[in-house]
């Protein structure tokens, strides 16, 4: 039998009395999207948090067969983007994409070719020099994909992350996140509010509630389901 | 018109205190009802110049404070920071309010007992802790609020990139928290500088700072010595509000 890239198994979580994930399951195959759909407050943020290994949760998570569920952050391979940019407001465009490599100690000349090249990439070759405040949303959100992206992470948490763009910027990014995706095969969980992002950047879909946690490998049974509020959509589509 | 009027007016107010202290240092004479002196003199200023007490008192002071300032900081700093991610994070923000509760002579006598059992009553390194006492809880309570979730978020990502602990400290929150760094050494300088209350009760008169220094003469009646000294300990603040305007203030607006 293959082994999926990423297995998460019975991640459990309580604040005191109150459970926040109950037995969250799933598996994903390299390269693919899991978009997770869910109202605020069922989970998803902990979920991503306790994948990250920013929160101590039960469970286990293996990646690529290997557990890495009691490993610190640093040594999971695995880069968290926040709603936020969260650029280092103290470094430049340049000095914030090449941060990752900075912290690997990379010589200077490959730090310098690497993070140009993202920056091309990126389009953000003329920026490289501008302090983080002299930047756009969607600009900012651009320089966060760069620094997560140089790193080459095993996998991806995204937590809404183009929540805080409008409408034009947040579709842009949708695209750009689509193509660097596919053309650097990266693997990634993707939360978001969004019904129609959920369905444009997933492969297989994920729909949260009081801690639990339902996977649909295809659009047709995740829009079957009424939780997920696609037919709501479609009707109300269908009616004007 | 009336803006300019109205800044003028300010200016004038904040000016008048210290102008009014520097023509009383030069004043032999002044007696009601007159309205400017008398007599001038050089003499409170000659006097200055060629005493050591003001330049040691003015060396204490000036060493202390940076002591002070440095030490409350640098705590108040690390504190706050493991502090902040406590469950008890409310309770901790609450008990280093306490200090402020009561007034500083107060203070000061509840911990009499301590400095003469521990033999640092009427000695330098008392009025450091005294002072100490005071300025760290200000400094924790300064820094508990700078360390908000945006700060936990950005030391999270830092990890997730790879950082350890101390690159997410050196390379991450320290370059963050300079400018908050800055402002609260000037303003813990600032209140062990004026401090008075806990350095004449642990001090007993014996470590002789300039505020010490301020109210003998006061006790004294001696105004117009008081009123070189008091011109003498505006003069670190002042240079300090400068310090801020051309630096700090410039480069938090940048």
């Amino acid at each position: 039998m293959r082994m999926p890239f990423l297995s998460v198994k019975n991640i459990e979580k309580h604040f005191g009395q109150t459970a926040v994930l109950n037995g969250v399951s799933f598996d994903m195959e390299a390269k693919q999207t899991l978009a997770i759909l869910g109202r605020s407050g069922c989970g998803k943020t902990t979920l991503l948090k306790i994948m990250a290994g920013l929160m101590a949760g039960e469970g286990e998570i293996s990646l690529n067969g290997d557990s890495i569920h009691h490993l610190p952050p640093q040594a999971r391979g695995i880069v968290y983007l926040y709603q936020e940019a969260l650029l280092f407001p103290h470094l430049s465009v340049f000095e914030n994409v090449a941060f990752g490599l900075r912290l690997r100690k990379t010589s200077s000349s490959e730090v310098q070719n690497q993070t140009e090249k993202m920056l091309v990439d990126l389009g953000l070759k003329e920026h490289g020099r501008k302090m983080p405040d002299e930047l756009s949303g969607g600009q900012k959100q651009r320089v966060a994909f760069g620094r997560a992206l140089i790193i080459q992470p095993r996998l991806l948490l995204l937590d809404e992350p183009f929540g805080a763009l409008d409408v034009e910027t947040r579709a842009q990014m949708q695209f750009f996140f689509q193509k660097v995706s596919q053309e650097q095969g990266i693997t990634s969980v993707f939360v978001t509010h969004d019904l129609k992002e959920s369905l444009l950047i997933g492969h297989q879909w994920g729909y949260m509630e009081n801690g639990h946690l339902d996977i649909f490998n295809s659009i047709k049974s995740f829009s079957e389901d009424p939780r997920t509020g696609v037919r709501t959509e479609v009707d109300f589509w269908k009616k004007l | 018109m009336v803006k300019k009027a109205l800044i003028s007016v300010l200016f004038a107010l904040f000016v008048l205190p210290f102008g009014y202290l520097l023509l009383l240092s030069f004043a032999g004479t002044w007696r009601y009802p007159t309205v400017l002196p008398t007599e001038w003199t050089w003499q409170h200023w000659t006097q200055l110049a060629g005493s050591g007490n003001w330049a040691n008192s003015a060396m204490l002071s000036l060493l202390l404070a940076s002591l002070v300032a440095f030490l409350s900081t640098v705590t108040g700093f690390l504190t706050a920071k493991v502090l902040s991610a406590h469950s008890k994070r409310h309770w901790w923000t609450i008990l280093a309010y306490l200090p402020f509760a009561f007034s500083p002579v107060i203070y000061a006598h509840c911990l009499k007992f301590f400095f003469h059992y521990f033999a640092l009553s009427g000695a330098f390194q008392g009025v450091l802790i005294a002072q100490f006492f005071l300025c760290y809880p200000f400094a924790f309570l300064f820094f508990i609020h700078h360390f908000d979730p945006a700060m936990q978020a950005m030391e999270d990502l830092t990890y997730t990139l790879g950082g350890k602990p101390k690159d997410a400290f050196w390379k991450v929150l320290i370059p963050m928290s300079k400018l908050a760094l800055l402002i609260c050494f000037f303003q813990t300088f600032l209140i062990s500088w004026f401090e008075y209350g806990l350095s004449s009760v642990i001090g007993l008169g014996q470590v002789r700072t300039l505020t010490i220094a301020v109210y003998q003469y006061i006790g004294e009646s001696n105004q117009f010595v008081a009123a070189l000294a008091s011109c003498l300990i505006a003069l670190p603040p002042l240079l300090l509000l400068w310090f801020n305007q051309r630096f700090v203030f410039r480069q938090s607006t940048v």
